[in-house]
């Protein structure tokens, strides 16, 4: 299970399961998490975050952040955000342009997230588990950082 | 050189006159010295009597004849400057203490804008009056006799015969739903919902449309006294009630009023908001407002692919940020606000 924070919902906290729900509670539940620390084992792996600054334009959000797992930069993080629209697969079409319109070939494919439920409505769950699978990505790649984009 | 002549006989004539006032004043003053010294002292009493009389009219002569030198000479120096354009608000600028009381200065300001204001109003009457956008039954320069005495027919519709139309609309189309409310009065405010992608709020006059205005389908659309809203936000920081029920069990349950002033948070909402406003002047048919009314439900359904869409004369999909966000409105096809014709 991973706790993660998104410092766009700063009163909240997330807790994922690979494959598995998500949940999203308030920010004391890391303290829960102390609490029941006898009865989970913590893995060994630290800690892993992107820093960085976030730009709008238009009603697009984008955030550009350095990845670092402990004291070493790993990669670099792209996140896009599209405001107006809440169904996912709707706009895909829509930010493939406006994503290839800076970065060019390193522009990835539709997230996997968005395959799945066709006309659901997106939620800051589905931004955690795309981060997720960044973070997870990055930390198989240990030797060599890696451009992860969202 | 007249003013200047002018002038100088006006200059001269205030002198004349000026010493013709010091002439009169010492002449009356001699009359009551006269008076104040009384008889002198002469042989007989007649004589003394005579003697004063004759000193006395002496005195009153002389100041009769100062007093009609004195209105000659102010007949010559003449009004004070009757060629001044201003009148009496000239005379406010020979105030001289400006840092307190500017009153001039500001008359003059004041009178400035409102010619200028005078003269806009007047240009954009102009050019509003090119354009006719009445759009009820009523005709201009209708003479008193001919004029009806009623109002028309179209805006006094009963509310049951707007409940009807409004909801035979809300069956045509699947994807979009109209919920009616009265919370003002007789006039209608409709919630229109277009699948997952825009809410519009329309604000009526019996059947004719007045406002619109277009907001994300996340997007908060009653006010804040309400007590329970209707919360499909990404973001989870602020409203306390996020209630997972779709709209129709909302319907029975909102106790809270449609906002209808804020703008949508987002650019593009703001720019279909724009576009509406212009489509509900264009759908204009006074005799048959519910024909209006379908065909601006029509219109507003082509938003549906508002996302998905590509604009039709440059094939892309974005333009300075914003996807084609204009429907044509014959062919209902999907345009940039910079690439329609």
């Amino acid at each position: 299970m991973y706790v993660m924070h998104n410092s766009e919902y700063p009163l909240s906290c997330f807790a994922l399961f690979e494959n598995g729900p998500c949940l999203i509670a308030d920010t004391n539940f890391d303290v829960l998490m102390v609490k029941l620390k006898g009865f989970f084992q913590s893995a060994k792996a630290s800690k892993i975050e992107t820093r960085g600054t976030r730009y709008q334009y238009c009603d697009f959000l984008v955030k550009v952040g350095t990845v670092t797992m402990g004291p070493s930069a790993r990669g670099i993080s792209v996140e896009v955000e599209y405001g107006p629209c809440v169904v996912a697969s709707d706009c895909w079409s829509l930010l493939l342009e406006f994503l290839q319109s800076f970065l060019g070939s390193h522009t990835p494919g539709a997230p996997a997230v968005f395959g799945n439920r066709h006309d659901a409505v997106y939620g800051p769950a589905d931004t955690m588990v795309q981060y997720m699978e960044l973070f997870n990505k990055i930390r198989k790649q240990q030797q060599v950082p890696v451009a992860g984009i969202r | 050189m007249a003013d200047v002549i002018n002038v100088s006989v006006n200059l001269e004539a205030f002198s004349q006159a000026i010493s013709a006032i010091q002439a009169l004043r010492s002449s009356v003053s001699r009359v009551f010295d006269c008076l104040k010294d009384g008889m002198r002292n002469k042989e007989t009493l007649e004589g003394r009597e005579k003697a004063f009389i004759a000193h006395f009219q002496d005195n009153l002569h002389s100041v009769n004849r100062d007093l009609n030198e004195l209105e000659r000479l102010s007949n010559l120096v003449g009004k004070p400057s009757e060629n001044h354009p201003l009148h009496n608000s000239g005379l406010l600028s020979l105030d001289p203490v400006q840092d307190k009381t500017p009153l001039y200065s500001q008359l003059l300001q004041a009178y400035k804008w409102s010619n200028k204001l005078q003269y806009h109003a007047g240009l954009a009457s102009g050019l509003l009056n090119q354009q006719s956008l009445k759009r009820s039954a009523n005709q201009m320069g209708v003479s008193a006799k001919r004029r009806p005495k009623a109002q028309p027919t179209t805006l006094v519709l009963p509310p049951q015969y707007v409940d009807d139309v409004i909801s035979r609309i809300d069956r045509m189309f699947p994807e979009m739903s109209i919920h009616l409310s009265r919370p003002n009065g007789t006039s209608a405010m409709l919630l229109v919902t277009l699948g997952k992608v825009l809410k519009v709020i329309v604000v009526m006059r019996s059947l004719f449309i007045d406002r619109t205005i277009v907001k994300g389908y996340n997007e908060n659309v009653y006010t804040e006294d309400g007590k329970f809203f209707l919360c499909v936000k990404r973001s989870f920081d602020v409203l306390v009630f996020a209630l997972r029920t779709d709209v129709s069990v909302l319907k029975q349950l909102v106790i809270c009023k449609l906002d209808i002033w804020s703008k949508s948070n987002y650019q593009v909402f703001q720019k279909v908001t724009d576009h509406a406003t212009t489509a509900l002047l264009h759908y204009q048919l006074p005799q048959m407002p519910d024909v209006v009314v379908r065909s601006f439900m029509t219109w507003l359904r082509s938003y549906i692919k508002l996302f998905q869409a590509p604009c039709q004369r440059c094939g892309k999909f974005l333009q300075d940020g914003l996807p084609p966000t204009w429907r044509d409105f014959r062919t209902l096809e999907a345009f940039h606000d910079t690439c329609r014709q």
